[in-house]
């Protein structure tokens, strides 16, 4: 029996966001056991997901680090932008280099001790499924055996220019999240989750052509729409390929983009699922669409 | 052991537009550095930086997209694909700043008109630079974009690589772009990283970099019987040593070197030359240097690049990646005319003219804020 990629752990933070998005550095020292110092919200909330996911146990050295992120550390651009050209200020040597999107994935691999691959991906719709397909080729090459994988995505002050820039309506309820996966190769047993492919795929024609030669069962078949597939798509999909039952894990979400990092955790969760497979499926508006699909081992 | 083939490139960076020009100037010696002046209240910055050739700093959004753009299409052009081809092709890129000069021209223009303005308004999406490249040139494949400092686009090329050898793409299209901005500028300025005497990598009298400015663009495919240029293996590893510089006893950029020997079934001595990532800052060349003599009790001949270019950032991986194969594919070994012509107190000497080679495998390395190592091994020998 081959080794698989399983789903050891997983671990969020979510919370929706009224007009001032929360300090986090009381949550952060809380869940980490520490103070972590000289960092802003977006590198604290990537430790308190991570840290949550990893919970008691320590990830061998060697793992890899993965992060996705629509919009990036977007309040410390902010703050260095406006730092510069609003108030005629140098940055602040921290805060440049805090700029930099890795940072992220840096203190998650100190706070751990991580030495192994550290990537930072990203991408207009489909930030955490290309991250995740990082982790899944290095897997497949043979390059990590173990990885964390994060996608997180926060909101910056004042909301209401900031639902401008995400194209939301004024009184469109925001939210941030942290969505971190440990994932390991190794023998899957029963009641596990296995990630099995990421895909990305040009035009509709060629998603249904794979998805048919991939022939599920629609007994034990779940579809996840993604945020960025409309509902109408979403059910021509499912016909088109003879699936009726689905996997609503957004339902009561405020908007935050990276929606997707939060669907294998809650397939992982759900009760009396032993046996099933998930189908999630994204699209972007050029008609382009990207999947994972992930299965629990029957007991 | 052979992994995908470079089949075509397109470059533009402060020696000329175009890979040929390019290579052609690396006959010669370093361009002297110019400045980029930038005003900051009442203080001028004098920033030393290599620009794109020929493309003054004006109109920053036109030069940027221009100067991106063409690049792909020459890689494009030059690796002969069909448009089919290239509608299926991944489109990969590495880059540190995405296009935040564009975001800043932006916010200072409309601050300077009296708005009131916030930043990021008009484009706050990381990934608009890899869309807005796709959707130039018809490409429709998976996009990737990967921010890791200046290992980026190396970091890139191996996704690219892994993403043909799993079959899902035929063909990648592996960019790396990194525009002059103030930020990054005034950043390395208030970080005491930028040189006032042109970059000297490994030499004693190294004080720093230069800026630099590159779009690159390479296209990789399924691996080839005959010739050229091919990758051998790679490796990224994160250095948690500190966020921005590498240990400086090399041990972590040992390990990344021997880790990227090993995906390529090679030992050290099977090495022709390196490729150095240089940086000409004291602790980083210090870490470098250190970490090739934990590595090769043979040191083979090295080289760095920057000198020619400046630092060119995210872009740099790929960059120095066709400045290399383009010499090496002319026969030769790149040169750095003046700078660490005698071995310094890093023991590491540069050839001073370009040393002729025959076909072989070489190392090149790249090093990152954020702990970011990344090691290629590349071939033109089976």
């Amino acid at each position: 029996m081959s080794d698989e990629i399983i789903l050891r752990a997983h671990g969020d933070y979510y919370a929706p966001v009224g007009e001032t998005p929360p300090d986090v550095r009381d949550l952060s020292k809380q869940t980490l056991g520490k103070q972590v110092r000289r960092v802003g919200r977006f590198i604290h909330l990537a430790l308190i997901g991570a840290a949550r996911c990893v919970g008691a146990a320590a990830p061998p050295p060697h793992t890899a680090t993965f992060m996705s992120s629509r919009r990036g550390d977007l309040e410390t651009n902010i703050e260095v932008l406006e730092e510069l050209f609003a108030r005629a200020q140098m940055p602040k040597p921290l805060s440049f280099i805090n700029t930099v999107s890795n940072a992220s994935c840096y203190y998650v691999a100190r706070h751990f001790g991580l030495h192994g691959r550290s990537c930072f991906v990203t991408g207009v719709c489909f930030s955490f499924e290309m991250a995740l397909q990082a982790a899944l080729l290095d897997f497949e090459m043979g390059q990590v055996r173990s990885a964390l994988v994060g996608g997180l995505d926060t909101v910056a002050a004042p909301l209401a220019i900031d639902r401008a820039r995400l194209g939301l309506s004024p009184d469109a309820p925001v939210g941030e999240a942290s969505h971190w996966l440990w994932l390991e190769r190794g023998q899957a047993a029963a009641g596990d989750t296995v990630l099995e492919t990421v895909e990305a795929f040009t035009d509709r024609a060629a998603l249904i052509a794979w998805l048919k030669a991939r022939d599920f069962a629609p007994e034990t078949t779940l579809l996840a729409p993604g945020q960025f597939l409309s509902d109408a798509d979403a059910a021509a999909i499912a016909a088109e390929i003879s699936l009726t039952r689905t996997f609503a894990y957004r339902a009561d979400l405020a908007y935050y983009d990276g929606q997707a990092g939060g669907a294998l955790g809650a397939f992982k969760s759900a009760n009396d699922l032993d046996g099933c497979t998930l189908t999630h499926i994204n699209a972007d508006p050029e008609g382009r669409y990207a999947l994972f699909v992930a299965r629990r081992v029957d007991a | 052991m052979s992994r995908s083939a470079f089949l075509g490139a397109g470059l533009h960076t402060a020696l000329g537009a175009g890979v040929a020009r390019n290579i052609d100037a690396l006959f010669s010696t370093p361009p002297k550095a110019g400045a980029a002046d930038i005003r900051v209240g009442e203080e001028t910055v004098h920033v030393p930086a290599l620009l794109l050739h020929e493309r003054p700093l004006v109109d920053i959004e036109a030069r940027f997209w221009a100067a991106a753009e063409a690049v792909v299409g020459e890689a494009i052009a030059n690796a002969g694909l069909s448009a089919d081809e290239v509608r299926e092709a991944a489109l990969v890129l590495g880059t540190s700043s995405l296009d935040i000069a564009i975001s800043e021209a932006i916010y200072e223009g409309e601050l300077a008109e009296g708005r009131e303005a916030h930043p990021l308004t008009a484009n706050s999406t990381m990934g608009r630079l890899a869309q807005r490249l796709r959707k130039a040139h018809g490409i429709r494949g998976p996009e990737y974009t990967i921010c890791t400092a200046c290992t980026a686009s190396a970091n890139a090329l191996i996704y690219a690589d892994a993403l043909i050898a799993s079959g899902r793409v035929r063909h990648a299209i592996v960019v790396g772009v990194e525009i002059f901005n103030k930020i990054t500028a005034l950043g390395f300025h208030g970080l005491e990283l930028l040189a006032p005497n042109g970059m000297r990598p490994f030499d004693a009298a190294r004080a720093g970099l230069t800026l630099g400015e590159s779009c690159a663009a390479l296209i990789v495919g399924a691996p080839k019987q005959s010739g050229g240029f091919h990758l051998r293996g790679g490796a990224n590893l994160c250095d948690i040593f500190g966020i921005s510089a590498a240990n400086p006893d090399g041990s972590t950029v040992a390990d990344v070197i021997r880790m990227a020997l090993a995906d390529s079934g090679l030992q050290p001595e099977q090495i022709t030359g390196i490729k150095a990532h240089g940086t000409a800052s004291l602790l980083n060349d210090e870490a470098e240097a250190a970490g090739m003599r934990l590595v090769f009790s043979d040191l083979p001949p090295v080289c760095a690049l920057k000198p020619f270019i400046g630092h060119t950032f995210g872009a740099c991986g790929v960059t120095e990646l066709i400045l290399f194969c383009g010499m090496a594919e002319r026969g030769y070994f790149p040169a750095a005319p003046g700078i660490c012509a005698e071995p310094s107190d890093l023991e590491i000497r540069l050839p001073q003219t370009p040393l002729p080679i025959e076909p072989g495998i070489f190392q090149l390395n790249f090093f990152g804020f954020g702990g970011n190592n990344t090691s290629l091994v590349i071939a033109n020998v089976g």
